[in-house]
């Protein structure tokens, strides 16, 4: 591989992941709480901020395809893929105790569980990508395009467009509906509007309320993807593959199995446990329980599968392929969506005494 | 001085059993009691306060012991 493109990889994709890392710890921004709680909890501020991160990409992301910046590439639909996939992802994720992405930042805070359920994440992926599992995977996958072979999305050629009408609906709900009170209760208890007093302890020390890590990631994936297509991968921010790369580069020592991805996913658990360490919340952890660790292992595994299948994790799938309104990556949100939920409900509603 | 009633350890419980738990241990127990909860999950240190105030509990105090570790008092409806 040639020394310049490796710095490509390396380098920005390390610092993207760092940052990406570190709001995600600040922001304990975990997409299996979030929408577990939405029923376990009824508590909605993650969800909030998981919406919130969507629209400020759909603006992001419209501007840099019309700008030419980056073309578009939604995932494809699959149908059962999408559907089986998604939904094998959410009963994952919550025998995981985390999404893709909340695993991995969950490692750099010393959480030894999550550290095992990666390591299923990243075996059940390779398993079914390459391995026993991948004819039932494929058989899953009826692949359905747009007459010219293109991956399908909600609104064909105006595609861009109506990303950008969504996205700044969603931000014109966000600001009317939480902004404006917020600053309007602010005015009324005399406080300045803006206040940028005591920004070391609120950047490190304390946790970020949800829209401020919605924004953030919102506005860092726009930035991946520049960064991601600068380095020969066109595609913002993903999880899985980025995993599952790794334990391929070990397992073959294939080159090419080397891509900006990789070390973004390293930064992340880097830039999580800095983001720990600096505001004192660092620690290993292990179960109690023996049977958890095992349980955690066994939602990664079934986390990896769901990934491959559907074409991507709750990164992949939800967070940036939502945005490029891609069919496939709407069904397998919603799916996943659900599968989480059955198995919340299934685990913790269901009263024992 | 709190007179603390029970105590309950759900350091190294995954989410969300801190929650479920805390949950589940209130609503066994009197009015006026104290409950001391443990915790060394950061996520839970802050959604345990807000779910005990939504389902009108006292809370007394959150105080951080160490690294990743809180202490929880609340007191029952």
């Amino acid at each position: 591989m040639e020394l310049e493109l490796f710095l490509l990889m390396l380098i920005p994709g390390l610092i993207v992941g760092f940052i990406f890392g570190f709001i995600l710890q600040r922001g304990r921004f975990c997409m299996n709480s979030a929408f577990r709680d939405i029923i376990l909890l009824k508590e909605y501020k993650l969800v909030k901020g998981v919406a919130l991160a969507i629209g400020v990409q759909m603006i992001g992301f419209s501007i840099l395809i019309l700008a030419g910046a980056v073309t578009q590439n939604p995932k494809p639909f699959t149908v059962f893929g999408n559907i089986i996939g998604g939904f094998v992802f959410g009963i994952g994720m919550v025998l995981a105790a985390g999404c893709a992405s909340g695993t991995t930042y969950r490692v750099g805070e010393g959480m030894v569980g999550s550290f095992v359920a990666l390591i299923g994440l990243g075996l059940g992926a390779y398993m079914t990508k390459s391995g026993i599992l991948s004819s039932t995977s494929t058989a899953l996958k009826t692949t359905i395009t747009d007459g010219d072979g293109n991956n399908l999305t909600v609104a064909g050629v105006a595609t861009p467009i109506v990303m950008l009408i969504i996205g700044i609906v969603i931000l014109g709900v966000f600001v009317y509906f939480h902004l404006l009170p917020a600053l309007k209760s602010r005015k009324e208890a005399k406080e300045s509007i803006l206040d940028f007093s005591d920004m070391k302890t609120k950047i490190f020390k304390k946790s970020y309320p949800w829209w401020v890590a919605g924004t953030a990631i919102g506005i860092l994936n726009c930035v991946a993807w520049l960064s991601s297509a600068a380095a020969g991968r066109n595609y913002p921010l993903g999880i899985t593959s980025g995993w599952l790369g790794w334990l391929n580069f070990s397992v073959t020592a294939d080159e090419a199995a080397l891509n900006w991805l990789l070390f973004m996913v390293a930064g992340v658990i880097l830039g999580a446990f800095i983001a720990a360490l600096i505001s004192k919340e660092f620690k290993l952890r292990i179960p109690k329980q023996g049977k958890t660790l095992l349980i955690q292992f066994a939602g990664g595994l079934i986390m990896g599968f769901g990934a491959v299948t559907a074409a991507g994790c709750n990164i992949g799938n939800l967070l940036s392929g939502v945005p490029m309104l891609s069919v496939g990556s709407i069904v397998t949100s919603a799916f996943i969506i659900l599968g989480c939920w059955l198995m919340a409900y299934l685990l913790f509603m269901r009263e024992k005494e | 001085m709190v007179d603390i009633k029970e105590t309950l350890d759900v350091r190294g419980e995954v989410c969300p059993y801190p929650d479920v738990k805390s949950k589940r241990k209130v609503k066994k127990m009197n009015s006026g009691e104290v409950l001391q909860i443990l915790v060394d999950y950061p996520l839970s240190a802050e959604r345990i306060p807000e779910t005990m105030k939504s389902l009108g509990h006292e809370l007394i105090s959150v105080e951080k012991k160490g690294d990743a570790e809180w202490e929880i008092l609340v007191k029952i409806k």
